[in-house]
């Protein structure tokens, strides 16, 4: 099986980075010409062409509540660096369903087609009330279902009407040449009964969390699976994998040590980790999201050396299959 | 005084010439071997360009001649302005992204969070073409069912709740249509600026919302009278809340060396309309009282193009060359300023300017329509005198 490598772009990480108002300040001594139009984006942009030369097929952009717009960013990155795909989480709650694919239209023919869509877990209820989301708990499901189904409804169906609860259409869809494009690949999560259902109705890729044990990674792949064939779908399978990787363990581990990782976080060599990752394509995952910080220099470590692993492995796999 | 100049980035295709009604730029009509943005190379195969690489070069052509920027406009079958704009961020530097927006179309918190994003990426050049909707079934496709004064209800808490959210870490609003319970933009988008917006509508319910809401009022461009008559009453509704409102029209002008020249380009453009485009536009369908102003002019039942001259230098058929607007300005470099330079007269504080094909048109109104206006207008009026 091929394997999908992305590399996720947080905008709330390394925050002084490129931002005016928070880099670091120059002694008076060193004579400053930067200039206003030098941002915070430059640096989004170089984590994406240095993610894009050392061979991952995309970018992941996680929903930053507090830091700048996931779908900005993507359209500013997408312009910018070529090839590589762009990933933007973001919740149901954004708005329209019909508006939102019709943004997806736009940007998948500016940018050859390489949206995908990853639908982020609603926030607790006072977040959501203060984003002037008064949908209730009991509904949230149901909105991403209904959001999905009108999104994808009025990309691929002319004249598509649609009533729900909370999406309503009549005699809309996309026109020639709106339609020409292919929808985005979506992307879902969550480990939850109801997460595995929805999926198995509406994702293409499938992320989970790194699991405590690869038997319960197996257990939950093979549930959503299970769900999908009975709607005559089929899902794929990702995992969001922070990762700290270095030439030796010994490195890695002491670098683990000092700086703390979120759990879950692979740490260890070049070759230790990839042998890692190759457990995890056996066991089914194929779309991989990393992360790691400093998000510019670990996406050229990890592109560079942890990239070229991982395929070799996975295409020996595949040789003896 | 100063005057705010806008272009328009045509997001529905562009036509190489105003002669010719099929979109040879961009990809709303069959592709052949001379459309461009995406063309086809020597061997008949995509060659690789997107529509907006072309809406790319308009946008450079327009801030390097002068305009502050372009209407984005947002149609069920045209590119959406919210992506064409940060799209756009990095390879352009002055012009400024006027978003045509329908409140319907995002949450007011979350859309003031991405615009907040969105002037950080391109330096504070957003700004919003506020739209409450023309109704009827293009309101249904949008997937929104609100009637007419309902939706200016909404569009006047929509405006109240993204204005709430931008300066504020602690905003609760309790409207019929959004709720927001202890809301605010987060820390670091404070500093940016708060977009301007522009705000069309021609009912009293959208008069009114204007009048609290808008920095620019926005109209076609209508028979003189009329449009002077409706901008005085915009400002004294403003004023009577105690602000001061502007106004702006939204004009297309085939502005050419000489006046023959520009009613030659008419008369050519009037005679290639097909009856498929007259049928298109014929009583279209639309609760919007714009939209009926300009339908009283029935352009589509014209025969010649000079039955549609309505006054000097205005011509009632602009819609069946281009879509859009019936309304426009005609004539020599001269007499098109002298149009603008009457209209600011009138009342007029800000334009958005269009003419086709908008890349070349660009450079020619920028180069030689503008650096005319505000001398002609005292000039005709000497050589009156005299």
């Amino acid at each position: 099986m091929s394997i999908n490598s992305y590399w996720q772009i947080d905008t709330a990480a390394e925050p002084h980075r490129s931002e005016p108002s928070r880099r670091p300040h120059l002694p008076g001594l060193i004579r400053d010409r930067r200039v206003p139009t030098q941002n915070r984006f430059d640096y989004y942009v170089q984590q994406a062409e240095g993610a894009a030369q050392t061979g991952f097929d995309g970018l992941f952009l996680p929903y930053r509540r507090d830091a700048d717009e996931s779908r900005i960013v993507a359209a500013v990155i997408a312009r910018a660096v070529p090839r590589i795909g762009v990933i933007p989480e973001f919740p149901v709650s954004i708005g329209s369903a019909v508006y939102a694919a019709k943004q997806a239209s736009t940007f998948q023919r500016s940018t050859h087609s390489r949206l995908g869509w990853a639908i982020a877990p609603d926030a607790d209820v006072a977040t959501r009330l203060a984003e002037g989301d008064t949908v209730g708990e009991e509904q949230l499901d149901e909105r991403v279902d209904e959001f999905l189904t009108v999104a994808r409804g009025v990309h691929s169906q002319r004249p598509f009407t649609f009533e729900g609860r909370h999406f309503e259409v009549k005699d809309g869809g996309f026109a020639d040449p709106l339609n020409r494009v292919p929808f985005p690949t979506v992307f879902l999560q969550g480990e939850s009964e109801e997460a595995l259902s929805l999926s198995a109705r509406h994702a293409d890729v499938h992320l989970f969390r790194p699991q405590a044990s690869g038997q319960a990674l197996a257990g939950l792949i093979e549930t959503l699976d299970g769900l999908a064939k009975r709607v005559d779908r089929s899902v794929a399978f990702g995992i969001l994998q922070p990762v700290l990787v270095r030439e030796l363990d010994e490195d890695a581990q002491s670098e683990a040590a000092r700086i703390g990782v979120v759990k879950g976080t692979l740490v260890g060599s070049f070759d230790t980790v990839a042998d890692r990752l190759a457990e995890l394509a056996a066991l089914g995952i194929t779309h991989f999201i990393l992360s790691a910080s400093p998000s510019l220099e670990e996406a050229y470590r990890v592109g560079q050396h942890l990239l070229p692993r991982l395929r070799a492995l996975t295409d020996t796999a595949r040789a003896a299959a | 005084m100063s005057i705010d100049f806008y272009w328009r980035l045509p997001t529905h295709g562009c036509h190489s010439s105003i002669h010719r009604g099929s979109y040879d730029r961009g990809d709303w009509s069959p592709i052949s071997q001379h459309n461009i943005a995406p063309g086809l190379d020597r061997d008949d195969q995509d060659d690789g360009f997107a529509y907006i690489d072309h809406l790319a070069a308009i946008a450079k052509a327009a801030e390097s001649v002068g305009f502050q920027g372009g209407l984005i406009p947002s149609f069920p079958n045209t590119d959406d302005p919210w992506v064409i704009s940060p799209l756009l961020a990095r390879e352009t530097s002055s012009f400024r992204f006027m978003i045509a927006f329908q409140p319907g179309f995002g949450n007011p918190v979350q859309t003031a969070r991405a615009t907040a994003s969105l002037q950080r990426a391109t330096g504070g050049r957003t700004l919003f073409n506020i739209i409450t909707g023309g109704g009827g079934p293009a309101q249904l496709w949008w997937g929104d069912s609100f009637t007419h004064d309902d939706r200016y209800g909404r569009t006047s808490e929509w405006l109240d709740v993204f204005r709430g959210v931008w300066g504020s870490e602690d905003f609760s609003y309790k409207g019929r249509f959004y709720q927001v319970d202890h809301g605010g933009l987060p820390p670091l988008f404070r500093a940016e600026e708060f977009p301007e917006m522009w705000f069309s509508g021609s009912s009293e319910a959208a008069l009114q919302v204007a009048a609290d809401h808008a920095d620019y009022y926005l109209s076609w461009l209508e028979p003189f009278d009329q449009l002077t008559d409706k901008f005085a009453r915009v400002k004294a509704r403003t004023a009577a809340l105690g602000g001061e409102q502007k106004c702006a029209i939204r004009v297309d002008l085939v502005a050419r060396p000489t006046e023959e020249e520009a009613w030659r380009d008419i008369k050519l453009g009037f005679e290639n309309v097909t009856d498929a485009t007259r049928k298109q536009w014929r009583g279209q369908a639309t609760d919007s009282v714009g939209a009926s102003r300009q339908a009283a002019l029935r352009p589509t039942e014209a025969r010649y193009y000079d039955e549609l001259i309505v006054a000097p230098n205005l011509w009632g058929g602009f819609n069946l060359l281009r879509g859009g607007p019936a309304l426009g300005i005609v004539g020599s470099y001269e007499q098109c300023a002298a149009k603008l330079d009457e209209l600011i007269e009138r009342g007029a504080d800000g334009f958005i300017l269009a003419g086709t094909p908008h890349l070349e048109e660009a450079y020619r109104v920028g180069e030689e329509v503008l650096p005319l206006l505000g001398r002609s207008a005292s000039t005709l009026l000497q050589q009156a005198a005299e």
